[in-house]
């Protein structure tokens, strides 16, 4: 419904609208910027915005003093994990609803996304306690399977969505072309669906690779990602903020850049669909 | 007649229905199950681990006698109506002002989403800087000559809950745009001309046109909302610590405390009981009106 405007009523929206753009990724350029600050002139007064003395120094203390890349690839086996595993569990199940609906099919999904409304709160003992059990403790493996249970139901629901927007006369007519169900699935639905499947896995990363409560609750030292790794940097009530901006930029940049490369199943994955 | 051209064919009608079943029940007895676990820890006397003498409704008792989770429920109570109140109005404003002609609206929608999309846990330490009264926002504008200025709500006990609610806005306003902008475009242009020609004015024909019929989606977006407020917990972790003393703790925050630092599991099961509770509060209306309205159709 965009509605139609003069040319200089249009210059000026644009205007304001990249104005208002630059408001909102402020705090995120600020934390880029002081990043490659000296701790000095992180904190300066007044406020250094572009001409400063640029260095890597924070880069290299924050590997040097805490092994970044430990926590980097904790961040990305887990992050990667769940997600490849949790779509991989999901598609059958959201190929299945979508295809083969039967009246119980709403009841299910809502029942599966009812669970990722309830609050974690009400499930972290039991799954610490399990933890301490089955040893999973401040594992990896152990957080691969906490997200994607966690995720699972939105997994489900988003791939849920995009396979009902395949007609599913074009499986039909590949059965009556004698295509078995494997083929049915794997050459004629797979294909169609990348962009949808694309766009899930997109969102599912980006949620592992935020996900605060989880990795603060069960790991320790071994297994902890960057989310844990930056919270307990930040402990000592804000004493390094370039070092602190430095960790911060490295764990936020893959998202940036995904985010930025992918802008159409980025909108369309936060808002769950909502967005096409 | 599938059936002869396929010799499993049977197997084949049950094949939806075996995909499906284990990750239903997976899900739903794993987090159900649970849920009733944690119910069952919160009447009982378990403190670093769990054990099962049951002291009835104590653990309640203690908690709601505790002061500290008076003060993370009535911030949960200010934080969920302000922050809910003003990510609708920002972001129904942001939709309605993206829907107008805009250069590059693709980059635009992608930014203002970027906070949403960035883990705040990583983006406090920025908010942490902009929030100091000595390098931020109230240094900046007492450089700028006004030197009576003064805002220093992150050391303060009454005010820091709201430097939450200001980070969480900032993190929520881009995403709620993003849900009416939906809403927005699927609405006919004609609709506005039809309220034109009658003589409504372009407030007049929002707020009595378009705003009604933007109804689905202010309600969706109340409930993602308030669901994100209930759970919020990286918030307070990463800007305040709950801090000054516990003046900014929420629900969760309270948890985790109560849960690891302290090894109360009784008081922490009651609360995160508690909070079940919130949310279902919201949600069984919600699941029920999604239930109904399928029905239908």
């Amino acid at each position: 419904m965009a509605r139609t405007t003069t040319s200089s009523r249009k210059t000026f929206n644009t205007v304001l609208a990249w104005s208002i753009g630059l408001l909102i990724f402020f705090p995120i350029l600020w934390t880029i910027l002081t990043s490659f600050k000296s701790e000095g002139q992180a904190i300066a007064d007044p406020p250094l915005f572009f001409f400063f003395d640029w260095t890597l120094e924070n880069y290299i203390a924050v590997q040097e003093r805490s092994d970044y890349f430990k926590f980097l690839t904790n961040s990305l086996i887990i992050a990667g994990g769940s997600t490849l595993l949790g779509t991989l569990i999901a598609i059958p199940a959201a190929w299945s609803m979508a295809f083969v609906p039967s009246r119980r099919t709403k009841d299910i999904l809502l029942w599966m996304l009812s669970t990722k409304m309830l609050p974690a709160v009400g499930v972290l003992y039991p799954i610490y306690l399990v933890f301490i059990e089955l040893g999973l403790l401040d594992t990896r493996t152990g957080l691969v399977i906490v997200l994607m249970l966690i995720n699972m139901p939105i997994i489900v629901w988003m791939l849920y969505t995009y396979f009902r927007e395949i007609p599913s006369e074009i499986l039909e007519a590949a059965r009556m072309d004698g295509a078995s169900l494997r083929s049915e699935i794997l050459y004629v639905l797979t294909p169609m669906a990348i962009p949808g499947i694309a766009s899930t896995i997109l969102l599912n990363f980006i949620l592992a690779w935020n996900e605060a409560f989880w990795t603060l609750n069960l790991t320790a030292a071994k297994a902890a990602p960057l989310t844990a790794f930056i919270a307990s940097y930040s402990s000592p009530e804000g004493l390094f903020y370039a070092k602190l901006s430095a960790a911060s930029t490295m764990a936020i940049a893959p998202i940036l850049v995904l985010g930025w490369f992918s802008q159409k199943q980025l909108v369309r994955g936060l808002t769950f669909g909502a967005v096409k | 007649m599938s059936s002869q051209r396929r010799p499993s064919g049977s197997l084949e009608r049950l094949l939806p229905k075996i995909v499906l079943a284990p990750t239903t029940l997976a899900m739903v007895v794993c987090m159900y199950g649970f849920i009733v676990w944690t119910g069952a820890l919160s009447f009982t006397k378990s403190r670093m681990l769990p054990q099962w003498d049951f002291t009835g409704f104590d653990q309640y008792e203690r908690l709601f006698n505790n002061p500290r989770w008076d003060v993370a429920l009535s911030n949960l109570a200010i934080f969920g109506v302000l922050f809910i109140a003003i990510s609708l109005v920002l972001g129904l404003a942001l939709a309605i002002f993206l829907d107008q002609k805009i250069r590059g609206e693709g980059a635009i929608r992608t930014i203002y989403l970027y906070p949403m999309a960035v883990s705040f846990v990583v983006t406090g330490t920025a908010w942490k800087w902009i929030l100091n009264p000595g390098l931020g926002l109230e240094k900046l504008v007492r450089d700028m000559g006004f030197t009576d200025f003064e805002f220093r709500w992150l050391v303060e006990q009454d005010m820091a809950i709201y430097t939450i609610v200001i980070a969480a806005v900032w993190q929520s306003s881009g995403f709620v745009m993003a849900m009416f902008l939906a809403g927005l475009r699927g609405i006919d242009d004609s609709l506005i001309k039809a309220a034109q020609i009658d003589g409504a004015s372009p407030t007049q024909a929002y707020w009595h046109v378009i705003l009604p019929i933007l109804r689905p989606a202010f309600f969706s977006a109340i409930v993602i909302l308030s669901h994100i407020a209930i759970k919020s917990f990286d918030l307070v972790q990463a800007l305040t610590g709950g801090g000054p003393g516990y003046s900014s703790d929420l629900p969760a925050n309270f948890m985790y405390t109560f849960a690891f630092n302290r090894a109360q599991m009784g008081v922490g099961a009651a609360s995160a009981m508690i909070m079940l509770f919130g949310v279902l509060a919201i949600l069984v209306p919600y699941l029920y009106s999604e239930l109904r309205g399928s029905n239908r159709d």
